[in-house]
Order: structure tokens, then C-alpha cells, then sequence
């Protein structure tokens, strides 16, 4: 679109023409730069800590408030050696983790076990308060 | 009086380089700031999805491993993850912070230990910040 100002169709005198072409030529770029960037900018990450696998185990005592999550099955987690199911974690984890605790978790996962899975667990920690999320060496 | 008439100026043929210079600087500026991100291999990996945010960084270094077990630090290809460590060790020397986040980006279908592998391998090269990719929910939806 265009707007056209003083005599054109005679060919005579000045014409004064809003020339939209370099925005639209930055429009265009602009999207297809974002249609690119736009699955980049929905990754995140966990920060984990990982264990020296050669290192000896931590003596428990050091850790009293350290919370011990293991991950034996797709739908299958031990909250202090006790099981619970996947959709009452957040519950079992939510008083584990309140303000106030060292809200430090320690993840041990079975090899099987898919790494969506692995996540899902983390996530809901990091969702009921875990700050400091450890994963077991072995 | 009568007035005397000027001849009308020769048309001016002059190539308007105004828009291929928006164009240029809007380029320049968008690559200068999405660069970072883009730095991580193209393999096909299918991110487990997660709502907690945790890790706002930019500037890591990728650990990619896809479904079909083909490995790569940022965008370079890898043979094994016997050569993770010495090359993790490279990247992390050549870098100004060694303590530099190192992020690794597995597809949700792998096995943990795959993963775990990773990670340790992550750690022998020298690693000090881990993390682990996500895609992110938002609204219930990835």
C-alpha cells in the first residue's frame, strides 16, 4: 500500500511516495529470524550435581536433612525408602522441602529407567522446593 | 517579461541502497545476539518437558546425545563418549571461564544410564556446573 500525493497521472511535478519497502523487507527477516529462534528460547536446563563415581559414599550423618529419591520404574519413586506413587510425589516431597529445611535431594535412578522420567521426577522436586538436586553416582 | 525556461534535470539513475543496509544491520545485530544459541548441534533430540526454570544461562557448552545414540559437543560430531573428556577439557581451556555451565541435551526415550555416562564423563572432563536441558511447558503445553 501506498500514498500518493500531487499529479501523477500527468507526469508532471513531484511525486511523494511512502516507501514501505525496507520495512517490510526488516518485517520479513524479523519473523523468519523468530519462526527460527522461537524453539531455541523454550529450552531450559536443571542444574544437577553429579557424584565421583570412584569416591567413597557420603556418611549419611553428615546429611541429616538431605532428602533420598529413588527412581525405580517409569512411574515408580522412593521418597526416603518409601514408595510413592508419581502423582502423589509433589504432596509426599512438598513438607520434605518446606522453607526452613536444607531443601537439598539426592536422585538415584534405575538404568532403565527413560531419561523423560528422570526428568519429570526432577521436576516436580525443583516444583515442591529441592534447590540443591544431586544425582547419584551409581 | 518573458521567463526563461530551464531545461528539465536529467534523471538521476542512482541504485537506493537504504533498504539492503536496514536489512544488513537488523542481521548483524540478530545473529550478534541469538550466536550463543546457536551453537549446539542441529542432531534430532526430543527434550523431556519440564515446568521449573532454572537455568537462565546462555552461554554453555552442549552435550547432545539423539535418540539413535549419535553423540556432539556443541555443533562438532563425536565418534564416542570415550572422547567426551579430552575434548570437554579442550573446549572448557580455550574458554575464559572454566567454570563454564555445561548442559546436557538427551532425548527423553534414552535410557538413564545413558545419561549418567554423560554426566560422569562431563565431570572427568573437567566439569564443574552441570545441567540438564528441558523443553519448557508453558500454559500445558510444550
Amino acid at each position: 500500500m501506498s500514498l500518493r500525493f500531487g499529479r501523477r497521472e500527468s507526469g508532471e511535478g513531484p511525486l511523494s511516495e511512502v516507501n514501505t519497502t525496507p520495512l517490510i523487507d526488516v518485517s520479513l527477516v524479523l519473523v523468519v529470524i523468530l519462526l527460527l529462534a522461537t524453539p531455541l528460547a523454550f529450552e531450559s536446563s536443571f542444574g544437577v550435581h553429579k557424584g565421583d563415581p570412584l569416591a567413597p559414599p557420603a556418611v549419611v550423618a553428615e546429611l541429616p536433612e538431605r532428602v533420598e529419591l529413588a527412581i525405580t520404574g517409569e512411574h515408580q519413586v522412593e521418597v526416603n525408602g518409601r514408595a510413592v506413587a508419581i502423582g502423589q510425589l509433589a504432596g509426599a516431597l512438598g513438607p520434605l522441602l518446606r522453607p526452613g529445611t536444607t531443601r537439598a535431594v539426592a536422585v538415584a535412578c534405575a538404568d532403565d529407567v527413560s531419561h523423560g522420567a528422570f526428568v519429570r521426577v526432577l521436576d516436580i522436586a525443583r516444583q515442591s522446593g529441592a534447590q540443591d538436586i544431586n544425582v547419584a553416582g551409581n | 517579461m518573458r521567463l526563461k525556461q530551464t531545461p528539465p534535470p536529467p534523471p538521476m539513475a542512482r541504485i537506493n541502497v537504504t533498504p539492503i543496509i536496514d536489512v544488513a544491520l537488523v542481521l548483524v545485530i540478530i545473529l550478534l545476539v541469538t550466536a550463543p544459541m546457536m551453537s549446539m548441534s542441529d542432531l534430532p533430540v526430543d527434550l523431556p518437558d519440564a515446568h521449573a526454570r532454572d537455568i537462565e544461562r546462555h552461554d554453555f557448552i552442549s552435550l547432545t546425545v539423539a535418540r539413535d545414540g549419535r553423540l556432539a559437543i556443541d555443533e562438532t560430531a563425536v565418534a564416542g563418549i570415550g572422547d567426551v573428556p579430552a575434548l570437554l577439557r579442550e573446549r572448557l581451556a580455550a574458554g575464559r571461564d572454566r567454570d563454564r555451565l555445561v548442559v546436557v541435551r538427551a532425548d527423553a526415550s534414552l535410557p538413564h544410564r545413558t545419561v549418567r555416562r554423560l554426566l560422569d564423563a562431563a565431570r572427568e572432563g573437567g566439569a564443574r556446573n552441570l545441567g540438564i536441558a528441558t523443553a519448557q511447558i508453558t500454559d500445558g503445553r510444550p
